[in-house]
């Protein structure tokens, strides 16, 4: 994977790293262990949490992992829209003209006919006297300006043109058709070429990613990066109190196992309350508690387990 | 406590180690008389500043490695570390946290990651 064109896009913005291509997702998840957390909602319905969409939001760790691994590359992405020339900007309104129009034919199409479903016989058989008289009223006012000689017959209007008797609210029937919504990388004005990092320093000297910038920074990306190359997959351990929750293999098929508390260093103050705390907790979901510990001199990390002697 | 049957044991540790003499006595009693362990020593870890003890539980084979602390204390994991080597590198110590109501909780502590049992 030395081609930094093979490597997965991570998008950076505000110092997150996002994923928006599904396969890279897919990819992420399979091949490198890396599962990030799926953030993207509806825009009318962005209180529901059940069902979330692109982007993958990637925990900081994980980010630092892949570039390390030379399994991603990270783009300032803000940076890399550069100002369209007009050409281009004149063929993207035109495509998006024509991707409205698609979509209003699309939408046009359905209505006519879920409205042609519902009207009764003596209802088109009114509305086409309707067309027929309005045609004549036109035609004769047409001869009258001089337009239209009077021996041309008026084509019929199309029935998909607005006619005075359509409804003018959408059917409340739910329909659906899809929406193509085009990636940012397809605009010829999006070329990352310049804004891309290939290892975490570069990025942090060009200023678009901090992480890990301090001693228990350092030590939680140590943390992951043992855990993850010991086979487990890591998820965010807030829920059980922890810096993170560690897998066997995908969370998806598994329970974690344990939950993981990063320690700095070896003589960080640890309060007997915390293994109390974590080990009560632990055993009581029936997951071991680590305490993870790092130490900067040595360049080695060290776990520990807690659980409930059973006794006392 | 000088009148106390364990003192006499414990009494060249609680001169030497006088800040933790409090839970070291705790723990002691209660694995000696509450939890009624057997064959139980107790060891000098000169590292940890304090004693530790081992023993069995009652009806097993398994010689147990304790370490008492006291809740208020602030400990680091390299004192965790060092208690491990002090008692010759064992897979599991035991840590009894105490508290002055007299209160004692045991914590087994293992060395790498140890998978919960089902």
């Amino acid at each position: 994977m030395t081609d930094s064109n093979e490597r997965i896009q991570l998008r950076v913005s505000n110092n997150k790293a996002y994923v928006w291509d599904v396969d890279d997702i897919a990819t992420l998840r399979s091949k490198h262990h890396i599962c990030g957390v799926l953030t993207g909602t509806l825009p009318h319905l962005s209180q529901q949490n059940v069902f979330l969409g692109i982007p993958l939001l990637l925990l900081p760790e994980e980010v630092v992992l892949l570039v390390e691994n030379e399994a991603a590359v990270l783009v300032d992405d803000p940076s890399a829209h550069h100002t369209p020339t007009p050409a281009a900007l004149e063929t993207w309104n035109t495509e998006r003209k024509k991707a409205m129009q698609e979509q209003i034919a699309l939408v046009g199409a359905k209505e006519a006919k879920e409205a042609g479903r519902g009207m009764t016989e003596a209802a088109i058989r009114k509305r086409r006297e309707r067309e027929e008289k309005r045609a004549k009223a036109k035609e004769a006012s047409s001869v009258a300006e001089g337009i239209i000689p009077q021996d041309t017959v008026p084509a019929p209007e199309p029935p998909a043109a607005s006619t005075p008797d359509r409804p003018s609210t959408p059917s409340s029937s739910s329909y659906t058709y899809p929406l193509p919504i085009p990636s940012a990388t397809l605009y010829p004005w999006y070329d990352p070429s310049a804004n891309t990092y290939t290892t975490v320093p570069s990025a942090q000297r060009a200023g678009i990613w901090t992480y890990p910038s301090t001693l228990l920074e350092r030590a939680r990306c140590a943390v992951f990066r043992d855990l993850h190359d010991k086979g487990y997959f890591m998820g965010v351990g807030i829920k059980f109190g922890g810096d993170f929750l560690v897998y066997p293999g995908d969370p998806l098929r598994y329970h974690s196992h344990f939950v993981a508390t990063v320690i700095e260093s070896p003589v960080s103050t640890l309060m007997p309350m915390e293994i109390v705390a974590h080990g009560r907790l632990g055993t009581a979901t029936k997951k071991a508690h680590l305490l993870c510990g790092w130490d900067e001199e040595k360049k080695e990390v060290s776990h520990l387990s807690i659980e409930w002697a059973g006794f006392g | 406590m000088d009148q106390h049957p364990s003192y006499a044991i414990l009494s060249p540790f609680i001169s030497k180690y006088p800040r933790a003499a409090g839970s070291s006595f705790q723990a002691y009693n209660d694995l000696l008389y509450a939890q009624q362990w057997r064959d139980l020593e107790v060891i000098d870890l000169p590292k940890c500043s304090r004693c530790g003890f081992r023993g069995r539980k009652p009806d097993t084979n398994a010689i147990l490695s304790v370490v008492p602390c006291s809740l208020s204390e602030s400990l680091s994991l390299s004192w965790i570390h060092a208690a491990f080597e002090e008692f010759g590198g064992p897979q599991e110590v035991y840590i009894a946290i105490t508290v002055e109501d007299s209160s004692i909780v045991y914590y087994k502590i293992s060395q790498g990651i140890v998978k919960p049992p089902l």
